[in-house]
């Protein structure tokens, strides 16, 4: 096919197939890292328990309970009239933040129980929970009141599906 | 930039260096025809089993109740699960169609002759680590085959004289095949690739030694001798692009090829299936234990199958080169040899009814006669065609400097 | 060497064409699905597809909503026949079908043939042609069907065989759809490595 090329544009057009071959190559190299890379992400039956419904009508008047939401701690607690208007009326701490931002109905506080500190979970107290790790302290909102932990606790996605029960995660 | 990067490492670690010695410039015969490409697929399919293996250690559960069902979600839940696994089965029979063809190069063109025993004996002992790398690896399905499989094959360690028994309880770690067999075979099917890419190390620094065979068989001159890189490295890759073809085409449109159907029910200790077979890659060996009556026998017949290729050195008397290529009697006997293998496979994969039977045994004896016959044959081929006159001249000049040394 | 190139092509297309089936026959999966939930699960489980899979073969949410009843769209078909009894019943619990049209040689062919299998014996009792002795009855009744009802049960085998071989393998057709991208890929990609091979060795000569 190429018997009567000279030298030169012989040379030139091996660089060229050279490089369009090795760039061909490459590419398929890395996509087919694509699949191997996803196979690490959450698979479809982790994917499936992104949503949780818990019932609420057990929870007493101030009391919390935690369940699980992929795998981590959502504490819900439900709040006596005292602590909601405590709450209205304080502005947090060091990440400052209105109580009605951080609620959807103002007798129950939906948190992730995991402190922004390193990760640990914080323990209830009267005023609201304590982090046995390092010692931070948050308030009936869940907001950084004292300690290490540079913001308040993250609210997760949920709604009521009713007065009795809320579904956390994105539906 | 990267020159500086080069020259700073150089001066720490022989990198340039070795690329030269290794690559670069390493000396390869140029008349090699593809049939040498198969050692360069064989690494290529261990990096495919070693990267798609790890990745499915990630989601797999060895553990008896949960093994099987840990393959399903592989295989609907984990993205890509299905692939990554159908890359792993296929690649195992991959892996054999390469490692036997591989074989069958070297014995046809000799390439096991003096000063290459070594990296034949390497080669052998990497056919053996996989063999039994594959085997535990199929246990871990926890199919009715996986199951029946190692059942079968564990208890050929009974034929062991004296302590037989013990010796299957020990492998298995109980009275019959069950989660102890599973959590052991799971652990040890994850170590053996890594001595397997040791022993790979081994087999190249041994080739590098005593550099490539070439089909001729003659020693050549250095004008006929090419650097590795680029001109085996392209002609490798070319080789690689076919294989894939086909690798691919199993993969994607016909995965179960290589699955027994019995495979895709739980195991049951309780019921064994109609009919048990081996996969296809020791169908052979299994028709030659299948074919001496007496257990014993046939397990002692089975390991001298696969081991006598390690005698081959020294089975092979004749001192002309090339293998197959100028010796027409050891070309017959290399063919008949091959076809022989086909009809154990063939008679392994059935059910051993009279007829199937005869038939094993009498290709069983075959195989023993070709290897039994080769140190007579070769010697008396060797003087016939000496005396012919019909070799070229420098292979005669090889033959008759390699006899008077051995006079000496 | 073009020569070559038209080689390498024309094997792969054939190796596409020829291993590329018809897509799947999806009414006939869908039907399947109804026969497989309703009459099947009675006995038998389906413990790898879970109802929201019904979604993906066009089952519309209603029609899975009236298949599912109390059970959550996340639940595995589990049999509504507890092992035990099938067991007290049968003397053997009913094989799980996820992996059915995989699990025996023939695969959905089997099924097919099995179920349209069953035909009166000799001594009165329902025996049947591939599976003598088998503990499960004659489901679709076929043993004492007339012509016409034959022809409807034939068709209700076929459609449940082919839900059973979608069951088995539910990404055979993503799986085939990435072949061929693959397999074209790869061709390019070899039919480069061969110029670049020609190319390279023919500073040899
Ligand atoms: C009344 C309960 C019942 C129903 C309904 C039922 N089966 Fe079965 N089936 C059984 C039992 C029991 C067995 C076990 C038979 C044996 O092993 O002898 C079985 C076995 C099978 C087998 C395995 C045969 C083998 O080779 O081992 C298949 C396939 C099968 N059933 C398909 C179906 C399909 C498809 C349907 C729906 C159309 C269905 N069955 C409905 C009770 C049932």
């Amino acid at each position: 096919m190429c018997q009567n090329t000279t030298e030169i544009p012989d040379e030139s057009r091996r660089d060229f197939l050279g490089a369009l071959t090795a760039s061909v190559a490459g590419a398929g190299a890395i996509a087919a890292c694509v699949p191997f890379v996803k196979s690490m992400s959450p698979s479809s039956d982790v994917l499936d328990k992104a949503t949780v419904e818990i019932d609420i009508s057990k929870i007493g008047m101030g009391q919390e309970k935690t369940v699980a939401w992929q795998g981590k701690p959502v504490f819900i607690l439900h709040r006596t009239p005292a602590m909601i208007s405590e709450m209205e009326s304080s502005k947090g701490g060091k990440d400052p933040e209105p109580d009605s931002k951080r609620i959807q109905q103002p007798e129950w506080l939906v948190v992730v129980g995991i402190c922004t500190h390193l990760g640990c979970v914080p323990n209830k107290t009267a005023s609201g929970w304590f982090c046995p790790c390092h010692g931070s302290v948050y308030d009936n909102s869940g907001r950084i009141i004292a300690g290490p932990a540079p913001k308040n606790l993250i609210l997760p996605p949920y709604h009521f599906v009713s007065e009795e029960k809320i579904v956390i995660g994105k539906a | 930039m990267s020159k500086k990067i080069v020259a700073w490492i150089d001066q720490r670690f022989p990198l340039s260096a070795f690329v030269k010695h290794e690559l670069t410039d390493y000396p390869t015969p140029r008349n090699l025809s593809y049939w040498w490409g198969f050692g360069f697929l064989a690494g290529f399919v261990l990096v495919i089993q070693l990267v798609t293996g790890v990745f499915l250690a990630m989601h797999y559960k060895a553990d008896s109740n949960l093994a099987f069902d840990s393959i399903q979600h592989i295989m609907r839940e984990v993205n890509y699960g299905w692939l990554i696994r159908y890359l792993h089965s296929t690649g195992a029979s991959a892996f054999f169609i390469v490692i036997y063809t591989h074989m069958a190069r070297t014995l046809y063109y000799g390439s096991y002759r003096r000063p290459r025993e070594l990296l034949w004996w390497t080669g052998q002992l990497l056919l053996l680590l996989m063999m039994a790398t594959a085997f535990m690896g199929y246990l871990l399905p926890w199919g009715q085959m996986s199951y029946w499989g190692a059942t079968v094959i564990t208890n050929l360690f009974s034929a062991t004289p004296g302590f037989g028994e013990d010796i299957v309880v020990w492998l298995r770690g109980g009275f019959a095949v069950d989660d102890p067999t599973l959590t052991r075979f799971f652990s040890m099917h994850y170590l053996f690739p890594f001595i397997i890419s040791a022993a790979v190390l081994i087999h190249l620094v041994a080739l590098h030694t005593v550099r490539s065979s070439n089909p001729s068989g003659l020693n050549l001159a250095d004008k006929d001798n090419i650097p590795f890189h680029p001109y085996y490295t392209i002609k490798d890759l070319f080789g690689l692009g076919i294989f894939l073809l086909g690798y691919f085409a199993i993969v994607f449109f016909k995965p179960d090829l290589f699955i027994d159907p019995a495979n895709n029910v739980p195991a049951n200790p309780m019921q064994t299936p109609a009919d048990i077979v081996p996969e296809w890659y020791f169908l052979p060996f299994y028709a030659i234990l299948r074919s001496v009556p007496d257990l014993a026998g046939g397990v002692v017949a089975m390991l001298v199958s696969v081991l006598i290729f390690a005698a081959m050195p020294y089975l092979d008397r004749s001192r002309i080169t090339g293998g197959a290529r100028y010796r027409p009697i050891y070309r017959t006997l290399f063919y008949v040899f091959v076809i022989d293998i086909f009809v154990l496979g063939y008679v392994g994969a059935h059910p051993p009814a009279s007829l199937m039977k005869l038939t094993g045994q009498i290709a069983t004896s075959i195989y023993f006669l070709t290897f039994l016959l080769l140190p007579f044959v070769s010697r008396w081929e060797e003087g016939r065609l000496l005396q012919s006159g019909k070799l070229p001249a420098d292979v005669v000049d090889m033959a008759r400097k390699e006899i008077e040394a051995s006079h000496a | 060497m073009l020569k070559t190139v038209y080689w390498i092509s024309t094997l792969c297309l054939t190796l596409i064409a020829g291993t590329a089936h018809a897509s799947a026959d999806l009414p006939s999966i869908q039907r399947g699905a109804h026969i497989a939930a309703e009459v099947c699960n009675g006995c038998h489980s389906l413990k790898y597809i879970k109802y929201k899979d019904l979604l993906s073969i066009g089952l519309t949410r209603d029609e899975v909503n009236t298949l599912r009843g109390e059970k959550s769209l996340g639940d595995p078909l589990k049999a509504q026949m507890a092992a035990n009894d099938a067991l007290a019943l049968f003397n053997v619990v009913p094989p799980d079908l996820s992996l059915m049209a995989e699990a025996r040689e023939g695969g959905p062919h089997y099924i097919v043939e099995l179920l349209t299998g069953f035909a009166p014996g000799a001594d009165g009792q329902t025996t049947n042609r591939v599976f003598p002795g088998i503990k499960m009855p004659d489901i679709f009744g076929i043993a004492q069907a007339d012509p016409a009802a034959r022809k409807e049960i034939e068709q209700k085998a076929i459609d449940v065989a082919a839900f059973l071989e979608w069951a088995a393998d539910p990404q055979a057709e993503a799986r085939k759809r990435m072949g061929r991208g693959v397999l074209i890929y790869v061709a390019i990609l070899t039919a480069l490595f061969y110029l670049l091979k020609k190319k390279i060795w023919r500073r040899l000569k």
